[in-house]
């Protein structure tokens, strides 16, 4: 294990506005494991910024450096233009939502909540009434003098948010708040989170491994793998022009096909013929993405006919309700399934076992590299 | 398309009850009927003899043969048993017993601390195993190990001479100090185990929740560490004090005349004056200066808790 002192480079004090986090070619190992490598990254001042990414990749380690609770083997951290390298938890002008919560048993909901303040020696009637202001945006006011332990999940999870932002710290950090919570829950949480962020100003570096919430509800999303930086950008952009195949797959479901370029520039697969927007350099290898909801499907008219470019044949194995999309499952032979969704209104009504063709435009083709 | 309108059930049907608790579970026998067990030990091991005890207490030593008789009941016993020389050894007793459980605690607080937050997690087992290696040797024997060690002419007293410290040998077996010494080595085990289970409950994101919030590791261990692990930290005091104030093993072997506690004193009694009945007295009056000093204790740690825990209360109340 290497544990090099604070890299010369980073100098101690950078003009940066509060509430800014950067960090600056951060490396942490454990062992020999690589948990987060030579990240990059800076957060703006207010900005609600998701990290997303599969277990494992690093995502708490790496808000855990910016908390204290590890310290970089590598690189550098300012939160509001001061380093923090070497600097304790209690030290740092970030709070922390623990992903189990970890109210304090032994304390009532009111004391958790002015813990913080207890440490400042701030004057007890100051306390008293910032604890009831923090419980009322949560609307926990009524249960400020029970104990932890008698509260639901839900209830339990807001009293971990007023206890952290008490202290108004400019800069709130979330491990998977959400993810103890069923799926109602979570989604008004998601809601409340981001009007309750949007209302203090203060910047949130949020973690989690679901897309859709990391979609809904932040500025940017830092999609990481194995402890790298994918792709860092907001919802619009990593959903719609994914950085690699891996973020395509990662941000919503995708169709992938692999094959290698033609004279035009068009991709040859083991299904058929794929053109997006640009050409493939002919002779390469190259992946393309399509989304479900940008195939459309309807009853084959006749068999397939040879040359058609974005379009395939096949047999429709199934048809599942998703609420306000019908999700058609198209078998291409090989085991291959095409997965198309149409919104409820207007979709075509098939019944599995029919033969069917699917059919996309070249616009909603993603190309990647291989 | 017909509109149909669904009216809601009502939620809650005023005449529903609870389910009686007699069809709830598949037991039908009553609750506390399942701690039969327990209360047959109780019974046994514990309120039998000690009312045994009791009863004999309130007797006499009939003659030279005999060892008690109750045919006339009386607190004489009580009167004979409070003599100078009890009060002397229950001053020693207890002296012994406060201090050593003091020790143990000061002791065992950082080492268990250390076992249960600090040590690499791989290396617990052994740890643990280390706090108990004393214990596979027999109690009488590692007593008598330390009337080797601290014997005037034992290898402490030539090396602390062969190191300069002291000119003379060493002159503490047979002193309080060398059944101090004695208590503190034979009941550790039973103060660090429990600290240890205490400490280990504190999970770290908790500890963690608490730096993160602006304490430091001082404020962490008296506001979050210590409240947290409080019952194991009485449960180890009392598991060292209590058999700590009735060993007479100790006493005997490191103690001679000097180092005297009031186990050996009922067990002289028992044993070699044969007086069962005086013997009872003072067992009896052991247990309760044992009960007293433990509610003793409980009050003053009370009491000096009190300013603290005033300070760090906030009641919010209903809305106003
Ligand atoms: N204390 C530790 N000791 C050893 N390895 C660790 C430790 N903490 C994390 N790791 C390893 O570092 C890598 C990154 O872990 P991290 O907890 O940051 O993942 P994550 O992205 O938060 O995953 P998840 O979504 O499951 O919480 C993992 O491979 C993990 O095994
Ligand atoms: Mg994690």
């Amino acid at each position: 294990m290497t544990s090099t002192a604070p890299s010369p480079t980073v100098p101690d004090r950078v003009d940066e506005p509060l509430g800014t986090v950067v960090l600056d070619g951060v490396s942490k190992w454990f062992g020999d494991q690589l948990a987060v490598d030579s990240l990059d990254l800076r957060v703006e001042p207010g900005e609600f910024l998701s990290l997303l990414g599969p277990s494992g990749c690093g995502k708490t380690t790496t808000l855990r450096m910016l908390a204290g609770f590890e310290h970089p083997d590598e690189g550098g951290i300012r939160i509001s233009g001061n380093s923090v390298l070497g600097l304790p938890p209690y030290r740092r002008d970030v709070n922390t939502v623990f992903q189990a919560f970890a109210l304090f048993p032994h304390l009532s909901v009111a004391e958790n909540v002015g813990y913080g303040l207890v440490q400042k020696r701030v004057a007890k009637s100051e306390i008293r009434d910032r604890v009831v202001e923090a419980l009322d945006l949560v609307q926990m006011r009524r249960f400020a003098d029970r104990k932890p332990t008698m509260l639901s999940g839900g209830q339990q999870q807001r009293v971990a948010l007023a206890r952290a932002i008490i202290n108004r710290p400019s800069v709130l950090l979330l491990d998977e708040p959400l993810g103890a919570l069923d799926r109602q829950l979570r989604e008004e949480m998601q809601v409340e989170l981001k009007l309750l962020q949007s209302r203090l100003g203060m910047t949130f570096v949020f973690v989690t491994h679901d897309q859709e919430e990391a979609l809904s509800m932040s500025d940017r999303v830092a999609v990481m793998r194995e402890g790298r930086l994918e792709q860092l950008a907001d919802a619009h952009t990593v959903y719609g022009e994914p950085a690699s195949a891996y973020v395509a797959g990662f941000i919503g479901r995708q169709n992938f096909f692999e094959g290698t370029a033609d004279a035009v520039g068009a991709l040859v697969t083991a299904h058929g013929t794929v053109r997006g927007r640009e050409a493939v350099p002919t002779g390469t290898t190259a992946k393309a993405a399509i989304r479900p909801e940008d195939v459309t499907v309807e009853a084959a008219a006749s068999g397939p006919s040879g040359g058609e470019e974005n379009a395939v044949h096949g047999r429709l194995a199934g048809v599942s309700h998703l609420g306000d999309t019908l999700q058609y499952l198209v078998e291409l032979g090989d085991g291959f399934t095409l997965l198309c969704r149409r919104p409820r209104p207007g979709a075509p009504a098939l019944e599995p076992g029919d033969a069917v063709r699917a059919s996309w435009h070249a616009s909603s083709v993603l190309l990647f590299h291989t | 398309m017909t509109s149909q309108i669904t009216t809601p059930r009502p939620r809650q049907d005023a005449s529903r009850t609870p389910p009686s608790r007699k069809r709830q579970g598949k037991w039908w026998l009553p609750k506390p009927l399942l701690a039969l067990p327990a209360w047959a030990w109780l019974l046994i091991f514990f309120v039998a003899p000690v009312g045994q005890v009791l009863w004999f207490s309130f007797g006499y030593k009939p003659g030279i043969f005999g060892t008690h008789a109750n045919d006339v009941l009386s607190f004489d016993r009580y009167a004979e048993a409070l003599s100078p020389t009890f009060f002397l050894t229950f001053q020693n007793t207890l002296w012994v017993g406060i201090a050593g459980t003091l020790i143990c605690l000061i002791i065992a607080f950082p080492v268990a601390y250390w076992m249960a937050l600090k040590a690499p997690l791989s290396r617990r087992g052994l740890l643990i195993a280390l706090v108990m290696v004393p214990y596979w040797a027999n109690f009488l024997v590692r007593t008598i190990g330390w009337q080797v060690i601290l014997a005037p002419e034992g290898w402490l007293s030539h090396l602390l001479q062969g190191l300069g410290l002291t000119n003379e040998p060493l002159e503490i077996l047979y002193t309080r100090t060398a059944v101090l010494i004695g208590v503190v080595y034979n009941y550790l085990p039973l103060m660090i185990l429990p600290l240890f289970v205490a400490f280990d409950r504190v999970e770290l994101p908790l500890r963690e929740a608490s730096k993160d919030l602006g304490a430091n590791r001082w404020s962490t261990l008296t506001q979050v560490t210590i409240p947290l692990a409080k019952p194991g930290i009485i449960v180890g005091c009392l598991l060292v004090f209590i058999p700590l104030m009735g060993d007479y093993i100790t006493a005997t072997v490191l103690g001679g005349a000097r180092g005297n506690m009031i186990g050996q004193l009922v067990a002289s009694q028992f044993q070699t004056a044969q007086n069962w009945a005086l013997g009872s007295a003072m067992a009896v009056l052991l247990m309760l200066i044992i009960l007293l000093t433990v509610a003793v204790a409980a009050l003053i740690v009370w009491v000096a808790s009190r300013p603290f825990a005033w300070r760090r209360r906030l009641v919010i109340g209903e809305d106003s």
